[in-house]
């Protein structure tokens, strides 16, 4: 055997050390004492707990920024905005228990009634007068509050459509309403019919999901400190590793507003990094709380794997942000494509991606901008939805046309196996088309324009 | 019932299979996906492979991805249908 296979064969061993039965065994004999008392129910309950402490803790997050705890009415607003959504999510627990009940309307699209209400507060919030007091302080923090558990709760409303929710106790939907491993709007580990699925029953599964997760932990670790090379070797910022020596490219968000005047060599290059960059960024982060998950027990997907060797976009778009991927596809392309076009089969397919990376892309991210639903100033708010527009446009064709490559790919399966050279050349597009569409989904104050003039320059265009 | 179901479905499966794994290799419960067997595209296909040979309208019935992630998930929806 040749040095590089045996490496390779070390490399592949060592990735999946939490798979090998002797190191499942060894991990048992260790933690037996802890392990005994770690059952199914105990590791929720203490979830559970956490999970109290965030219904507090993320809504006083998502208000800080805002600067409204600056004012004397913040606290009492606070605690008003924890008890309304509190009781909010209780209220949807509860219909999803007695879901058959539910008026037919309801039954028949919960997801829209559960959005459809939403904006009726965001709505009501904008009619509302005067912005003082405790009142309008605390309805302010509920309309920003409510994006993050929306997901959830429409996860748990699936769960009772399904009639899932027996034999669950509320407390089991507090892990995922109120994740006290933190995280964005996007529930990772989605529901608790998903979480209750890669749930581990006996000991030696949950050693092997705990390995797992130890793996995820020292994974986000590496991550986290490539992000602070990066920072400094690559983009010489203050505060990152060896930033002294640093390269000095640009971040893109930064270079964008010089439209077709960036130099071609630096506008490539802050193409591809911010890439990097961002790839690592979710990963770093996905893995901390997967790596939680999976010490509790709970055994599910990574957050992103390996997406920077994926050789198609649409491989790419699965394995960069997983839960994402499934939010749109569990909320948008599943409900589209068993609907719509079921006589055309391509036109059915383009119609769903079209829904999911598309609309509910750009939707989620419309739930995202808390100064849009605050205010809902339609002409401040227009440039930026163009901007977003663009980029899930883009998103969609580009990963239409992948799936339509992939399935042809599949029935031609009988051909020569793919060289390296193919593979290399395939992974290179995905990256240039990643990097490329990023520049309409930058941060940046850039202009539409400007944006299209940096594309140009990339090409010699400009 | 069930036998003729199964050996018509492992028959469509084996044409939208990845090359390099064995159909056999993996157990009647087991997630298709997970076991590395299919893709996530592949699922449209067994979509469209159930609305047109059971005549399945999954507006009616309700669809659950999980429910067509095994092979016997698939089985019971079948089953399910013609009772």
């Amino acid at each position: 055997m040749t040095l590089p296979a045996r490496l390779a064969g070390s490399a592949r061993r060592l990735s999946q050390l939490h798979e090998d039965p002797a190191v499942i065994a060894r991990w048992q004999a260790w933690t037996r004492p802890v392990l005994s008392r770690m059952t199914p129910g105990r590791r929720r309950a203490v979830l559970a707990l956490a999970a109290l402490y965030s219904v507090g803790w993320q809504p006083l997050q998502e208000v800080k920024p805002t600067g409204m705890l600056k004012s004397p009415d913040a606290l009492p607003a606070v605690v008003a905005v924890v008890l309304l959504c509190f009781a909010l999510v209780l209220v949807v627990y509860l219909a999803a228990c007695r879901f058959p009940a539910l008026p037919a309307a309801v039954r028949a699209r919960p997801q829209l009634w559960l959005h459809g209400c939403f904006w009726t507060l965001v709505l009501l919030h904008r009619l509302a007068p005067g912005p003082s007091g405790v009142a309008a302080l605390a309805f302010s923090g509920v309309v920003i509050t409510l994006p993050f558990l929306l997901w959830r709760l429409g996860y748990l409303l699936k769960s009772g459509q399904r009639g899932h929710l027996s034999g669950t106790r509320f407390s089991d939907h507090l892990i995922y309403l109120y994740p006290s491993y933190g995280g964005p709007n996007t529930p990772y580990g989605k529901g608790l019919d998903y979480l209750a699925r890669h749930e581990a029953h006996s000991q030696e599964d949950l050693a092997r999901s705990q390995l797992a997760g130890l793996k995820l932990v020292v994974l986000a670790w590496i991550w986290s400190r490539a992000l602070d090379l990066m920072r400094g070797l690559v983009y010489a910022e203050p505060g990152g590793t060896l930033s002294a020596h640093g390269l000095g490219v640009a971040r893109l968000g930064a270079l964008l507003p010089a439209g077709g005047q960036a130099a071609w060599a630096a506008a490539w290059a802050a193409v591809y990094s911010d890439l990097l960059w961002e790839v690592l960024k979710l990963a770093a982060r996905g893995h901390e709380i997967v790596g939680i998950l999976r010490l509790f027990g709970f055994n599910v997907f990574r957050n992103t794997y390996r997406p920077l060797l994926a050789p198609s976009v649409v491989e790419f778009w699965n394995r960069y942000y997983y839960y994402f991927k499934e939010l749109m596809v569990d909320f948008f392309f599943f409900p589209t494509y068993i609907r719509r076009f079921r006589q055309h089969p391509r036109l059915r397919i383009f119609a769903a991606t079209l829904a999911a990376a598309g609309f509910g892309n750009l939707y989620y991210h419309v739930l995202k901008n808390d100064a849009f639903l605050l205010a809902l100033d339609w002409v401040g708010f227009l440039p930026w939805l163009g901007l977003r527009a663009f980029y899930c446009l883009a998103l969609s064709l580009g990963i239409y046309v992948s799936m339509v490559r992939e399935q042809r790919r599949r029935g031609a399966r009988t051909g020569p196996p793919v060289s390296l050279a193919t593979r290399v050349r395939r992974i290179a597009g995905v990256w240039t088309f990643y990097g490329l569409i990023a520049i309409w989904g930058a941060d940046s104050t850039a202009t539409f324009q400007q944006r299209v003039d940096f594309f140009l320059s990339l090409f010699g265009l400009r | 019932m069930r036998h003729r179901h199964r050996e018509r479905l492992l028959e469509f499966l084996r044409t939208i299979q990845k090359p390099d794994r064995p159909l056999d290799s993996v157990a009647e419960t087991d997630s298709l996906v997970e076991a590395g067997l299919i893709d996530s595209l592949a699922l449209l296909e067994i979509i469209a492979f159930i609305e047109e040979q059971y005549g399945i309208d999954f507006v009616a019935t309700g669809f659950e991805p999980e429910q067509l992630m095994s092979v016997s998930g698939i089985l019971d929806l079948i089953e399910g249908q013609g009772r």
